[in-house]
């Protein structure tokens, strides 16, 4: 068998365009002080009441829908949304997106579930898909894209839950990362750790998912060692990115993956972690927990901040609690960086408006009316008329306009 | 042998947050309350079960713990 290079050809984000200060959290909702600095993040994104999964998975994909030549674009036979915030127990949001990015029909479409390894689960689907077909030129769609439910006030959930999607076009000609073909570690298991049991409840054991996530790190990494010959987590594996629901965690992750693999000393753990993992994390500290997304944020932080010297390799470690989760690995190629520069999201995350607390209140309960569930809903801005015409207006970015009988109508803003 | 766990929890804490007195690490005692973060907490719990040789399923670990129960619950695996 002939190995063909699959991966991400192009990738997207959408950050959201509102913001709010972590800190100013803290002070408001009376939390401990001294758990903020664990978490490690500045500001988090905020979706207005008029965004939804669907407008956030759009917002990403569309500048690299519109990139493609007709002939590319009707080479795009698999959309694939990766998503714990879906609409419906049956009609994927995959097919909303497949409509207002003018998709062709000649389709696959389709959702994928499981918590924040739905992004990993659509991406290695389509890869596959792609790997297994003769056809020259197929590319497949995966978008990774969440909005969060209500907004879990006085909790230290709140301060990390942001808004987003990361979009990603796959095929042959992977410029921005190559995986690595059959280099996975697998660890999966059934355990209650965060859940959203309704369409407008977040809720979990925050311990119990630290010690699932850092556990399932370990063990999905000693499968990866297993299966590559040769694999040394301090020499294959010039950057390191992992699923991000706040950077602090990660920091915790890599310290003890890296005291029980390679019994590095602290100050050398320290070390490594600034120069491997910290640049992943630049961007997730200025945007919060994107849930599925969150991981292809990271790549895009790393690819945008990192020391790179393409070609090199990135180990990626990708969990969705309930649990599953996956350690794998691709190569940057040169040139990934000048691509992703194009999108200029540093500009776009600095350019989000800085909420102020009311508006923060106010944005927070509307958030009802697009959740999943709702049956009739018009989707007026004039409560928030000011941040709508901040944000969006104008802007050419896809907004919910109204649900009837659960049917989401959207348009451009 | 719980007395031995509570030591070596008690050696734990201190070690992971050295500000912490070994002698607060009382059975009632909540690692939350002595200042210790999520982090501090997942460090702890995953040196013990090192130090002890045993993996706990991590499910064991949900709900709230105080040191009593989770020296029950390293004991029961020890």
């Amino acid at each position: 068998m002939i190995r063909v290079a699959v991966g991400i050809e192009a990738i997207g984000v959408y950050a959201g365009r509102a913001s709010v200060g972590v800190r100013e959290i803290f002070d408001r909702r009376s939390l401990d002080p001294s758990r903020f600095d664990n978490l490690m993040m500045e500001r988090k994104s905020v979706g207005l009441p008029c965004e939804d999964a669907v407008t956030n998975a759009v917002n990403a994909a569309k500048p690299l829908v519109d990139a493609l030549t007709e002939a590319e674009r009707g080479a795009v036979e698999a959309v694939i949304v990766g998503t714990e915030s879906g609409l419906d127990f049956g009609k994927p949001i995959s097919t909303y997106v497949q409509e207002y990015l003018g998709l062709p029909r000649t389709c696959r479409s389709f959702e994928v579930k499981h918590a924040c390894y739905g992004g990993t689960a659509a991406l290695q689907t389509a890869v596959a898909l792609i790997a297994a077909t003769p056809v020259d030129g197929v590319k497949a769609l995966v978008i990774a894209a969440d909005a969060a439910s209500a907004t879990d006030r006085d909790s230290y959930w709140e301060p990390s839950q942001g808004a987003g999607a990361v979009a990603m076009l796959v095929g042959k000609d992977p410029h921005i990362l190559e995986l690595d073909p059959g280099a996975s570690g697998l660890y999966s298991h059934e355990v209650m750790d965060t859940l959203r049991p309704r369409a407008d409840l977040e809720a979990g054991d925050s311990d119990l998912s630290l010690l699932s996530y850092l556990h399932c790190l370990e063990q999905a990494y000693r499968m990866y060692e297993r299966r590559v010959d040769g694999c040394d987590l301090r020499s294959t594996f010039a950057h390191l990115v992992f699923h991000t629901p706040f950077a602090g965690m990660v920091k915790g992750a890599h310290r003890t993956l890296m005291r029980k693999v390679t019994g590095a000393s602290p100050a050398d753990i320290e070390a490594d972690f600034t120069h491997r993992l910290a640049p992943s994390l630049r961007y997730g500290r200025q945007v919060g927990n994107v849930y599925s997304a969150s991981l292809y944020l990271a790549l895009c932080s790393l690819i945008d901040n990192g020391a790179l010297a393409p070609p090199q390799r990135a180990g990626l470690f990708s969990y969705g609690s309930g649990c599953a989760s996956e350690f794998f690995s691709g190569v940057l190629p040169p040139g990934a960086r000048a691509r992703l520069a194009a999108q200029r999201l540093p500009e776009a995350i600095a350019a989000r408006h800085s909420l102020d607390w009311d508006d923060y209140e106010q944005v927070s309960d509307l958030a009802v009316h697009r959740m999943a569930g709702v049956r009739d809903h018009v989707f007026d801005p004039e409560p928030y008329d000011a941040l709508y015409r901040k944000c969006l207006d104008g802007r050419g970015l896809l907004v919910l306009d109204r649900i009837k009988d659960f049917h989401r109508a959207y348009r451009w803003s | 042998m719980d007395a031995e766990i509570l030591a070596l929890l008690r050696r734990t804490v201190v070690t992971v947050v050295p500000e912490i007195d070994a002698t607060e690490v009382v059975p009632d005692a909540r690692l939350a309350d002595l200042g210790c973060n999520s982090i501090d907490r997942a460090d702890i719990v995953t040196l013990v079960m090192e130090e002890l040789g045993v993996q706990i399923p991590v499910g064991e670990f949900g709900g709230d713990h105080d040191v009593r129960s989770l020296v029950g619950l390293f004991g029961a695996y020890a």
